[in-house]
């Protein structure tokens, strides 16, 4: 094809393919270059980083930020509780999630359009909305200061994706499966365990990495929710670090915290991109 | 029968958490505030009809934060759907090392708001910022601009943070339309005789109108209720101009316990952000049956 | 279609796949075993008394909490460092009080949040935990700050209040004496920057926030007017004088007496103009006084009551610290304990010295270490005596937060004052009334 063609046409397609080039440079750049200099700063000396103008690339790389946050401030247990909690509300959605996306999938259930649609337009809440009303019921039930009273939420919010997002999964499946298990015998509960659940097992991590992703980077109710030191999560313990005087933001431990708190995500994303995409496009279309 | 008992079985527990996370503090909202319960009312509940309405409307603050949110959101959801549409095409074409590029594009989406936020700010900052120090290098300005201290720059640092990080999502969604629209439908349009861009007006857009459609009530939702972002920026300084509504709700509930304010302040975002929404949707499908 | 194999395979697959189910169900099960795990249900012999406070001034208690603890053994004091932005501590507070089960025993306020949090019921009444004697030996406008509807809340800590510092070489040279009024500032001002003394005649805070609403207090008061009656909640704001001290900022600006970037500054911002000599007088707290001291100013400079209008009294606006017991405290007693140490003449002696903040024992601002180091104290103590509260309503953050958005308004010219002001009290008055029903 290109042989054929007139060298006029040819650079037309080298300009584009210039053109193309330069927008995927871009494209990296700009998505890179916030957290590039985050963690250009998180190891450069104090002195570096106050500099003018700006020391782009660090005279002496030192990990005193990161020991700061170990010593000063109890990081490794922030790193746990957002651990456990994403992890505890990621299984209990998908536990509770995904038997209630079969029913809707499958069961032709009366009025199954209006809780979909429900489920979609909750969705589109904002969480600033809900805070008051779920800081009664934290209050009320006494939960304030507990793990469950984000694990709750965090189920919650991510609750529609999963439905949505298994749902779709269920409808793939095909029917005859479900038709030959139930000619065996097995009842509709222990159908789901036994044959469709296993056969969903790819579903359930792409979701759950949603779901996880979801919670660990949620913020008003951590930041409502948790007072206790030793209890908060990254992002709220990130934005809550102090400095050593009245008059100094610990830029450098800022900019430490927000790497660690990030890579777990971009490991996830580096490993798991297409179910990502997969999940967001499912949730998002077809629900 | 039993299969429909079933099915109600297996739904209960999400319906329950659903019901308790998000329809009972809405409904909750429009009940509490009826009610004056705050700091003048020993945080006790008293009846007060439409007051907190009333109130409402005579409150500069709030009209300030409405105006602030919109434009937020106008503007920040534009420009991500401008970027994500150009990006998606990109991402669209064959190249080398087309699976890592896509791959890095999402990250952005990912990370925690609160977190890149934090980046942002410093990056934005007036004495140390790599904003100011690129901007100077380049011979743009003279003097650092104090970017998160100024009212108008404030809002722009905001919109640029929040246009980094949720343009990948718009990328996702219509990269994933992109893709499943049929190649021969171009192959044909060439024969046609039709200009690239002809061919995107005509068939691009209008195959990916639902993509976009979506993503567009999506994004319009969360800028609309944007918290976290502006939290960790500015908090809604300086002078206000870059508070948003939830911001204004927040601090209405958290910093000055007036909760039945902050609940007239939710109702009336919740009816303005749902009327948009079936506004727009109900517009959607007009449209696609003409 | 996306994850089939052959049914023969099924059942092998599902084996796998049921042992894998097993090992998540059982990670899932030790993960809410954790979960509760966690609860506090340990009883030790020392008990621990929690506070928070900014990491800053945490780090400043490090000395005294040794000291404490070492007279105390039985008694752990924790400091919990929180970010050094006040809004966000009181938020922490707020936050932690309001989902009940504080985990702070101990509450170090500021003076303006003591009526929210004692109106909201989260403060113990400590009213009979000191004599009336003992209490007259704190300055008094402290005291007053930590009362709320007649009963005792805080105790004061450290001091604070606002004045005028002024540069008495710059006044001596052009043959001055120090200003008394708002027209002698003006006139002063002006005539030394045409003699090129000064860049600029006078510096304030005019930014949006919270110190704009204090100065403005000061202002206020000088000019016989005043903002909220904490008795009546009558709201003052747009009576004549209230509007006069409005015109008395627009002076400073229109006779450019003041630069047009007050309107964005906060306290560091006019201490630099005022330590860099560039400016004649400036309205600020204590800590510039020691801060100055290392500048190109040293020695030249000096502090009064701020200015006022004709035949009105100084207003200085009344800050500081004190600390308080959490209502839901296990451990009142050891609470106490810890703040009986904290206040005690010798604590606040050695606080002062180190760190430069002001007592709230009057007896220390004659005391001979202390004026050794700090000259200026006597003259100080002349200004706290004075000094008034900002509204100690329980909404104050709100009024204070209607005002700031007014006075912004009104001093960066995109309102006049008479409306501006009239707005502030409107609203305020809305806030008042509705609250009070």
């Amino acid at each position: 094809m290109i042989l054929e063609q007139t060298p006029d046409k040819s650079r037309k397609i080298s300009w584009s393919y210039i053109l193309l080039g330069i927008s995927i440079v871009t494209i990296i750049l700009f998505t890179l270059a916030p957290i590039l200099w985050q963690v250009l700063t998180s190891v450069k000396t104090n002195e570096d980083i106050s500099a003018i103008p700006n020391v782009y690339l660090p005279h002496k790389i030192t990990l005193q930020h990161y020991l700061e946050l170990f010593e000063r401030r109890p990081f490794w247990l922030y790193i746990f509780n957002s651990a456990l909690v994403s992890i505890v509300s990621t299984i209990l959605c998908l536990l509770l999630g995904s038997p209630a996306a079969y029913a809707l999938a499958r069961m032709k259930l009366r009025g199954e359009t209006i809780i979909l649609v429900l489920i979609a337009v909750v969705t589109l809440f904002p969480y600033a909305l809900l805070f008051l009303g779920v800081l009664e019921i934290i209050k009320n039930l006494g939960l304030g200061n507990n793990y469950l009273a984000l694990i709750i939420p965090y189920t919650a919010i991510n609750m529609p994706l999963t439905i949505l997002v298994m749902r779709s999964f269920f409808r793939q499946l095909p029917q005859d499966l479900e038709d030959a298990a139930k000619i065996d015998g097995y009842k509709t509960i222990s159908m789901l365990t036994a044959i469709i659940l296993p056969m969903t097992l790819p579903a359930l991590v792409t979701t759950g990495i949603l779901t996880f992703i979801f919670a660990w980077n949620e913020y008003i109710f951590a930041l409502t929710f948790i007072t206790e030191e030793t209890m908060k999560t990254v992002p709220v313990a990130t934005a809550q670090l102090g400095g050593a005087s009245l008059f100094d933001i610990p830029y450098g431990a800022i900019a430490a915290a927000t790497i660690l708190g990030t890579i777990p995500l971009v490991i996830l994303v580096l490993i798991f991109q297409r179910r990502i995409v997969q999940g967001l496009t499912a949730g998002a279309v077809k629900g | 029968m039993n299969n429909q008992r079933t099915g109600w079985i297996l739904l209960f527990p999400a319906l329950l958490l659903l019901f308790l996370i998000f329809l009972y503090p809405i409904t909750r909202a429009f009940g509490l505030s009826l009610f004056t319960e705050n700091l003048g009312t020993q945080l006790q509940p008293v009846f007060s009809g439409l007051a907190n309405y009333q109130r409402m409307l005579g409150d500069g603050r709030f009209w300030q934060s409405m105006s602030n949110t919109a434009i937020f959101t106008i503007v920040s959801v534009a420009l991500e759907l401008v970027l994500g549409l150009s990006i998606a095409l990109v991402l669209n074409q064959s190249f080398f090392g087309r699976g890592i590029v896509r791959t890095i594009a999402i990250i952005p989406w990912a990370l925690p708001t609160s977190i890149m936020g934090l980046a942002w700010a410093w990056i934005f900052n007036d004495r140390f910022g790599v904003a100011n120090d690129i901007l100077q290098r380049l011979g743009l300005i003279e003097t650092g601009i104090n970017w998160l201290g100024e009212p108008g720059l404030a809002m722009v640092a905001i919109i640029i943070a929040d246009v980094w990080k949720t343009t990948p999502f718009i990328s996702i969604i219509l990269l994933a339309g992109l893709q499943s629209i049929s190649r021969d439908l171009y192959e044909a349009h060439k024969i046609d005789g039709a200009k690239p861009w002809q061919s995107f007006s005509q068939i691009t857009l209008p195959l990916l109108m639902p993509q976009i459609m979506i993503s567009l009530l999506f994004r319009f939702a969360q800028a609309f209720g944007i918290f976290d972002l502006v939290q960790v920026m500015t908090g809604g300084g300086p002078a206000g101009s870059t508070e948003t509504v939830s911001i204004y709700i927040y601090s209405t509930v958290m910093r000055y316990l007036d909760f039945g304010y902050g609940a007239a302040l939710v109702v009336a975002t919740f009816m303005i952000l749902i009327t948009t929404v079936a506004l727009v949707a109900w517009l959607f499908n007009r449209t696609k049956w003409a | 279609m996306l994850f089939f194999g052959s049914s023969k395979k099924l059942k092998k697959t599902l084996q796998g796949i049921h042992a894998i189910f097993f090992w998540f169900i059982l990670g899932f099960c030790l993960a809410l075993l954790t979960l509760f795990l966690h609860l506090p249900g340990f009883s030790q012999q020392s008990v621990t008394i929690s506070i928070l406070m900014r990491g800053g001034e945490a780090q400043q208690w490090q000395p005294l909490v040794q000291e404490f603890e070492q007279e105390h053994p039985e008694i752990n004091l924790q400091v919990i460092e929180a970010p050094n932005d006040t809004n966000q501590v009181e938020d922490l507070y707020t936050a932690s009080f309001l989902l009940g089960n504080s985990p702070y025993d101990l509450v170090f306020m500021d003076i303006i949040w003591t009526p929210k949090f004692a109106a909201a019921g989260w403060l113990k009444d400590l009213s009979g935990y000191l004599s009336p004697a003992e209490l007259d030996q704190f300055l008094p406008g402290d005291v007053q700050g930590g009362m709320y509807q007649g009963k005792l809340y805080r105790i004061p800590f450290r001091s604070d209040a606002g004045m005028l510092y002024y540069r008495h070489d710059l006044l001596a040279q052009a043959g001055y004496e120090p200003p008394e009024t708002f027209a002698e500032l003006i006139t002063i001002s002006q005539d030394l920057q045409q003699q090129g003394l000064a860049e600029w005649g006078y510096v304030w805070q005019g930014k949006q926030y919270e110190g704009l609403s204090a100065m403005f207090v000061e202002i206020l008061q000088g000019s016989g007017a005043f903002w909220v009656d904490p008795q009546t909640l009558e709201v003052g704001l747009d009576r004549p004088e209230a509007i006069a001290a409005v015109k008395f900022l627009q002076n400073t600006l229109t006779t450019k007496i003041s630069p047009s970037g007050v309107t964005t500054y906060a306290e560091e911002e006019t201490r630099r103009l005022f330590q860099n000599g560039k400016t004649v007088f400036l309205r600020n707290w204590p800590y510039v006084y020691s801060l100055a001291l290392d500048s190109p100013i040293a020695g030249k400079y000096s502090i009064k009551p701020m200015v006022h209008g004709e035949n009105q009294s100084s207003g200085a606006c009344q800050g500081g610290w004190g600390i308080g017991i959490s209502a839901s405290s296990k451990h009142p007693e050891a609470a106490w304990k810890v703040i009986q140490f904290f206040i005690k003449e010798e604590s606040q002696k050695k606080y002062a010295l180190a760190n430069g903040y002001v007592p709230s024992l009057k007896s220390l601002f004659n005391d001979s270490e202390i004026v050794a180091k700090y000259n200026h104290y006597p003259e100080l103590l002349k200004v706290l005596e004075n000094a008034a509260l900002r509204p100690p309503i329980p909404q104050y953050a709100q009024a204070s937060d209607i005002l700031q958005r007014y006075l912004s308004a009104a001093v960066t010219n995109t309102m006049s004052p008479e409306k501006a002001m009239e707005k502030a009290a409107a609203e305020t008055r809305r806030l008042l009334s509705v609250s009070d029903k």
